[in-house]
């Protein structure tokens, strides 16, 4: 899939968070660590864990760090060097701690041991302003640790936090590059303040007419703005802009076509489809949008092919099964139809264990 | 006929259409029950051939019976004849189920729905039926057996006690646009849809299981129609449901039903996604002989049309007509008429958001009131949206639900009743305009049901043939009139076939063109 196409398969909404200063949720790291700190209880064979540690858990579980790295200190225990470091990086003495929280992190010791001291160094990295460090170290654990959520946790604020830095450098020190003006629209879209996205992108179009994939963008934030039908030309003048710029944009011809259809225009909206599908062979939505034009006009045999290849790229896709199975109804192939139905019907199932399942019990009986 | 263009009017407060219709708050809503409501029908209970209009009411209120009484004006009878309620009324549909020659009512609830025999065509009185208290919705009459006896389709929406009911915000069903809303239906446990047999006796059998229509599970089901989608002979229903796969019932010729909405194309939109449906007319907008659907659905969706292939098989024609351009409306009742009697069917929603509390988002475009749409049938091949040059009456916003047809004052034009929510009735007319001929039939079964439901009657003219059939039930909770309205273009005279449930075939030649022609059933003998 090149560059291009992807545009059509990440929502405007899913692209950028908002761009907003994040703030350490200290009742939600308390309990995170605290639970860690209950298995290491629990894990201790009795006699095993010294006053000491036991002490100092119970006071890094009730948040007060200085008293609990106080009693890990005291502690013989061998995992209590550590706890010392994890507790002296939640206060915010990194330079005192890292040193030995990165070898312990490193270390082949109790896991849950080594995934604190790893999330307390990359804590300590990203403080420090080091991303590259914070997200080595946390890459890392993520490869021992693949579900954990307070990995995970860590991965998203760090890319947060880096995310953060770089607005406010570019805020600050090109205030005027067309750049600032196509963040403040995609941020504003996501926001859904689409009059205030359409009024920046122009602004950047304004500011720097040859971009790629600016037109694209304020076409999209055009169409989210506005019911009204004439959105619709609105919306395609943009998108025939982004084309002028950059003619091999597949994405952009695929929107040209779905506004065409849209405006009864069905021929042209065609021409631009086919294009799309030339210009991108792997594109699953030009594929299915284009099998569906040649299933309208009775062309069976191409609209199965192309609508067999969209549900080979993309085998989840509802919009495929759904078309391939009018399609191969349409052509007589009520087999193939009902097999497609049968798949579909999957997709669509409710997964165990959500919300749904509930309602199906307490739903009414036959 | 595309001179001067249509224009509606809203006649209600001068036809003396003027209760307000209670329906939840105005403002803000806090269960979904107040969302739903209500109904309208035009139905002739006097049987003195002008139609009759009826409205459901929410909480509140009483369920509203206007007498025609010609020349334009009605006059409110619902004491007198014994309709006065209270409760939460959702739709409503009309059928003579003992065949005695006077149209019955049935009125859904949440909670215990009421048939109503006609009596003599001065008042009604409930019959027991054997229904349990449930969020019921849509409903329909139909022959299932072809016995000439009229069984009951019921339609229920969910599952819903304030008791237990979350508030807006409780949960992530429970928000629109990060506004805390009423909560649903997502969120809230499926209701299944019911049958009810009719013995001949007066008396009714819930056969909703062994029939089959009680087998699909998953559903919020609304609007229900009646009609023959696979032109096999039998009566099949379809039900706009909401959030969900709406349902194609197929007569199996056995009593039995099945869904078939998924491979029939009539479940979902063009890419398999399920919409809001809601409301839903029945009629053959390229007169093809092939009865094609029209469903209303959310904002944020575009209204559905689809073409039916001749077999029961449909595909989604939305965008290629022209539809497609209209997503910002949440649409409720709707109709297939042939405003200018062109001899093509156009076709009209009203709409209104859910949720009033959309009047509180900034930067949208949406409103909880909103202007009708009328789409002008441009020969079968396309739509063009006339609705701003329609008149006050299309451009009136509404928090609009039910719609029903009828030619009221036997001008050949179809007026429009629109319930909409704590608003009094609106009832549309057209002014000006020029209209085509025009041909009414009211057809009265003998052998077959005598409402005639399932009937189809086909009309030939120079100008081409057209085809109808007698359905109960359709649009958002609704009934139009049960008579067949044709437009003949410039033709003034028309050949009619009538092919009645019983099976037999009857024509007429050289029906004159404007007027009201009933055509009463030949016994199968002759």
């Amino acid at each position: 899939m090149r560059a291009s196409s992807t545009k059509a398969h990440a929502g405007a909404a899913s692209e950028w968070p908002a761009p907003k200063t994040v703030t350490w949720p200290r009742t939600g790291r308390r309990r995170a660590l605290a639970s860690i700190g209950a298995l290491l209880l629990l894990a201790a064979q009795p006699g095993r864990a010294d006053r000491d540690l036991v002490e100092g858990l119970r006071l890094f579980e009730a948040g007060e760090y200085t008293r609990a790295a106080e009693r890990f200190a005291a502690s013989e225990d061998p995992r209590a060097n550590t706890l010392e470091a994890v507790a002296k990086a939640s206060i915010g003495q990194c330079q005192d701690a890292l040193s030995d929280l990165s070898i312990r992190a490193a270390g082949p010791s109790d896991p849950y041991v080594s995934k604190l001291a790893a999330l307390a160094v990359a804590r300590c990295s990203i403080a420090e302003k080091r991303f590259d460090a914070g997200l080595s170290t946390l890459s890392e654990l993520l490869k021992l640790q693949p579900e954990d959520p307070d990995v995970l946790y860590e991965i998203a604020r760090l890319h947060l936090k880096g995310w953060n830095e770089a607005v406010a450098a570019m805020f600050a020190k090109a205030p005027a590059s067309f750049r600032v003006n196509q963040l403040s629209a995609e941020i504003f879209e996501i926001q859904g303040r689409y009059d205030e996205a359409v009024r920046e992108y122009r602004k950047a179009i304004e500011k720097a007419p040859a971009t790629l994939n600016l037109r694209y963008r304020l076409g999209r934030a055009i169409l989210m703005r506005s019911h009204e039908p004439s959105a619709l030309e609105e919306a395609l003048e943009q998108f025939r802009a982004e084309l002028q710029l950059n003619p091999h944009d597949a994405v952009a011809e695929f929107q040209v076509g779905q506004i065409l259809q849209v405006l009864g225009k069905a021929e042209e909206a065609m021409s631009h489809l086919e294009r799309a599908v030339e210009l991108d062979g792997e594109f699953p939505e030009a594929l299915v949008a284009l099998g569906k034009e040649n299933a309208r006009l009775q062309r069976h045999g191409r609209a199965i092919e192309l609508l067999e290849k969209a549900l080979e790229l993309h085998p989840e896709s509802e919009p495929a099964h759904y078309s391939l199975m009018l399609a191969y109804r349409n052509a007589g192939r009520r087999d193939d139809a009902r097999r497609m139905q049968e798949a579909l019907d999957r997709l669509q199932a409710p997964q165990e264990g959500e919300f749904s399942e509930f309602l199906r019990r307490i739903g009414e009986a036959p | 006929m595309h001179g001067e263009p249509v224009r509606y009017v809203d006649m209600a407060a001068q036809a003396g259409l003027t209760a307000q219709m209670p329906n939840g708050g105005d403002g803000e809503k806090r269960w979904i029950l107040e969302t739903t409501g209500s109904g309208a029908a035009f139905f002739d209970y006097d049987a003195d051939g002008l139609p009759d209009a009826f409205l459901v009411s929410g909480d509140g209120g009483s369920n509203r019976l206007y007498r025609n009484l010609g020349g334009g004006r009605f006059e409110d009878v619902t004491e007198s004849a014994g309709l006065s309620s209270e409760g939460w009324g959702q739709g409503v549909c009309s059928g003579d189920f003992d065949n005695d020659g006077w149209p019955d009512l049935l009125v859904t609830y949440w909670g215990p729905n009421r048939l109503y025999r006609n009596v003599g065509g001065t008042r009604f009185e409930r019959v027991p039926i054997p229904d349990r208290d449930r969020y019921s919705t849509g409903c329909a009459f139909l022959d299932v057996d072809k016995d000439g006896d009229l069984e009951v389709f019921i339609a229920n929406y969910l599952v819903f006690e304030p008791a237990s009911a979350p508030e807006p915000g409780a949960n992530p069903y429970c928000f629109y646009r990060n506004l805390p809303v009423a909560c649903g239906p997502r969120g809230l446990a499926f209701a299944r849809n019911e049958l009810l047999w009719n013995e001949g006796t007066g008396r009714f059998t819930d056969v909703s299981d062994s029939s089959g229509i009680a087998s699909p599970s998953r559903n919020y089901s609304l609007g229900a129609v009646t009609g023959d989608f696979n032109a096999d002979g039998w009566t099949d229903i379809y039900v706009a449901c909401d959030r969900t796969p709406s349902i194609l019932y197929i007569n199996q010729g056995d009593g039995t039903f099945r869904d078939e909405a998924v491979l029939r194309g009539a479940a979902f939109d063009e890419h398999g996604e399920a919409l809001s449906g809601m409301g839903i007319a029945v009629g053959d907008f390229d007169r093809d002989g092939h009865t094609d659907l029209f469903r209303t659905n959310f904002s944020d969706e575009r209204s559905t049309l689809y073409h039916n292939r001749g077999n029961g098989d449909f595909d989604d024609v939305t965008v290629a007509v022209g539809m497609g351009v209209n997503t910002r409306f949440v649409g409720w009742g709707c109709a297939f008429l042939d405003a200018d009697n062109d001899g093509w069917q156009d076709v009209l929603l009203v709409n209104g958001h859910v949720f009033p509390e959309v009047e509180r988002l900034v930067d949208s475009d949406l409103s909880y009131r909103e202007r009708s749409v009328l789409y002008r049938n441009l020969e079968g091949r396309r739509f063009e949206d006339i609705s701003q040059q329609a008149g006050p009456g299309i451009a009136e916003p509404r928090a609009a639900r039910g719609l029903a047809l009828a030619d009221v004052n036997g001008d050949g034009r179809l007026e429009v009743l629109i319930n909409s929510q704590n608003e009094p009735p609106a009832l549309l007319a057209q002014v000006g305009g020029s209209a085509g001929e025009w041909l009414v039939l009211q057809l009265e079964g003998r052998d077959s049901n005598r409402s005639a439901i399932g009937a189809i009657a086909t009309v030939r003219t120079a100008g081409g043939t057209q085809r109808r059939e007698v359905r109960s039930g359709g649009s958002y909770l609704s009934q139009h009139e049960l008579r067949l309205h044709f437009g003949l273009g410039r033709d003034r005279t028309a050949d009619v076939e009538v092919v009645w449930p019983s099976g037999v075939r009857q024509g007429i030649e050289g029906l004159i063109a404007g007027q009201a022609h009933t055509i009463r059933e030949e016994h199968s003998g002759g």
